[in-house]
């Protein structure tokens, strides 16, 4: 089945459209992938969708006078207050689908070989969107966006020497007047590497796509392409009942109050998406070992395909499963912890992060190798 | 009922598949322009520039032979009351005199033909010019002045003495009323 006869006006001046479609039409993977492969797809989009909105919030966003060009957008743009909604309802959705995508990753051990790389850059596409939405959120001026802001750069300024310079460098001084500019254009940038990561790991799906009979071999268009779009709907429709019913679900209630410099806001709480970050950074003391801990989260996910010992074709073990579950309870629990005030969630905290460094350093290699003999 | 549904034949002669493949598109369209149309909407200007960008001016209290000069999109526009002498003496000018030549009904609303509409700058060095108020220099045509490069102007805003060579500018505006003028 040649496309040539098909060769239309475009495709004879632009062959590259040719060898798109040819792609897209060419009979090569297995048919019966579960509806959740679409996770990237939809991340894709979530992001495509926050870049157009964010283009709009940037157009009428005044660093210098964050809350109060918050205000006219909420207030006097046209659909000002939908296209915020949009993007605060962006926000949420693309971090559910990530971390949906990234826990299914981790349940079905996509991250064995030859899924490292996948993995890695699903990480690494966790690790952005974790920097630019705590940028998104700082970048309200509300006051928990402000004291958030003010804890993090005048502890990254506390550390000295090499990162403190680096922090100087990033948030330009303790709480300087241009520190709101340049977190903008940090957010703008952030989002478009984003983009760039989201299309490395489709490209690097393909690595990991199984061979297939020719036989049975369909088409992504439009066998796939129907199966995203179903995936799409379903996200579109939970998107449109949070953006028209609850469009501020991400955002605490302290940060519709214009940020004071004298004033602490208290019970200021990060989004739901930032939690278990923030429960987990909230455990240490002090500014470098925090810094330590996320750089550690970070590594021991990173390091998730190598501590996995059962091996490219080990058994998949329900021992594993159950603590994969409790993973993910542990990381709910880490978010619950940042969000509450009483003196248990500080303690419950410390056991969590514990929990969190103790799973992926000595459960999942010890388990795994059990399970795969 | 050989056929399957897929392939049924409907009444008007497209496939059932046809069909649903032409409503899923058409909805999705729908769909897709509801959540971008927002987008497209919200660069356009709020209210309050809008406001600004179409200036209401009250001219009811714009006394004869006196103009009020209001600032609108960067520039200061005038609309000057003409009195009786203002028309007799303009209306029936030989324009092939004139420096830029411009006759009365083109320099003035045909229904409202007292009030002459103008951007006060001087079209050779852009200077804003004096005449508004009776007490203010004039010149020989009890217009106004530059008072930059001492260009004329008479009060329909034609330039009558140089350096400037071009009339003043007409800028957009529509008569809401006769007490109200609309600009842009």
């Amino acid at each position: 089945m040649t496309t040539q006869s098909k060769t239309s006006w475009a495709t004879t001046r632009l062959p590259y459209l040719g060898s798109l479609c040819a792609t897209f039409c060419q009979k090569n993977r297995a048919p019966g992938a579960p509806y959740f492969e679409a996770f990237p797809f939809l991340i894709a989009v979530a992001a495509a969708f926050l870049t157009l909105s964010g283009i709009v919030l940037a157009v009428y966003y005044n660093p210098w006078h964050a809350f109060d060009s918050v205000q006219f957008i909420d207030r006097d743009v046209n659909n000002g207050w939908l296209i915020r909604a949009y993007h605060a309802t962006g926000t949420t959705m693309i971090f559910a689908v990530t971390y949906l995508y990234l826990f299914r990753a981790v349940l079905t051990r996509a991250y064995r070989a030859p899924g490292e790389f996948v993995w890695l850059l699903s990480v690494k596409l966790l690790a952005i969107l974790l920097l630019t939405g705590w940028l998104g959120y700082v970048l309200t001026g509300g006051a928990a966006g402000y004291w958030s802001l003010f804890n993090a750069s005048n502890a990254a300024l506390s550390l000295g020497s090499l990162p403190g310079a680096v922090g100087l460098w990033f948030f330009g001084g303790p709480a300087g007047g241009g520190t709101l500019a340049r977190l903008e254009v940090f957010h703008a940038l952030l989002a478009a590497s984003l983009l760039l990561v989201v299309w490395l790991i489709h490209a690097s799906r393909k690595a990991v796509a199984l061979p297939v009979a020719p036989a049975r071999a369909v088409a992504f268009y439009p066998y796939y392409l129907a199966q995203y779009f179903a995936a799409l709907a379903v996200f579109a429709f939970i998107f449109v009942i949070l953006a028209f019913y609850a469009p501020h679900i991400s955002s605490t209630h302290m940060n519709q109050l214009p940020a004071t410099d004298l004033t602490v806001a208290i019970g200021a709480a990060v989004p739901w998406y930032l939690a278990p970050a923030a429960g987990l950074l909230g455990v240490f003391p002090t500014a470098t070992l925090s810094i330590l801990a996320a750089i550690a989260a970070a590594a021991v996910l990173y390091a998730l395909p190598w501590l996995d010992r059962s091996g490219a074709n080990g058994a998949k073990g329900k021992v594993y499963g159950f603590f994969i579950w409790l993973l993910a309870l542990d990381v709910i629990g880490l978010g619950w912890a940042a969000h509450s005030h009483c003196a248990l969630a500080s303690t419950l905290a410390g056991v969590f992060t514990t929990w969190y460094f103790f799973h992926f350093l000595v459960i999942t290699p010890v388990v795994t190798a059990m399970e795969a003999e | 009922m050989a056929e399957s549904a897929a392939s049924q034949v409907t009444a008007h002669g497209g496939s059932r598949r046809e069909f649903l493949t032409l409503l899923t598109a058409a909805t999705g369209a729908v769909a897709g322009g509801a959540i971008l149309w927002p987008v497209v909407d919200a660069l356009n200007p709020d209210a309050a520039a809008q406001g600004a960008a179409h200036l209401i001016v009250n001219v009811a209290d714009i006394a004869e032979n006196t103009a009020k000069t209001v600032q609108w999109g960067g520039l200061p526009v005038t609309i000057r009351k003409l009195t009786a002498k203002d028309v007799a003496d303009n209306e029936f000018l030989v324009t092939s005199t004139l420096v830029d030549p411009a006759d009365f009904s083109a320099r003035v609303n045909a229904g409202y033909p007292s009030f002459v509409v103008v951007v006060g700058l001087n079209t050779a060095t852009p200077c804003e010019l004096e005449g508004d108020a009776t007490s203010d220099p004039r010149g020989d045509f009890n217009g106004w002045v530059c008072p930059c490069d001492g260009s004329e102007y008479d009060p329909l805003g034609r330039v009558r003495k140089g350096p400037a060579v071009k009339n003043l500018a007409i800028p957009r505006y529509t008569f809401l009323n006769a007490a109200q003028i609309k600009l842009g």
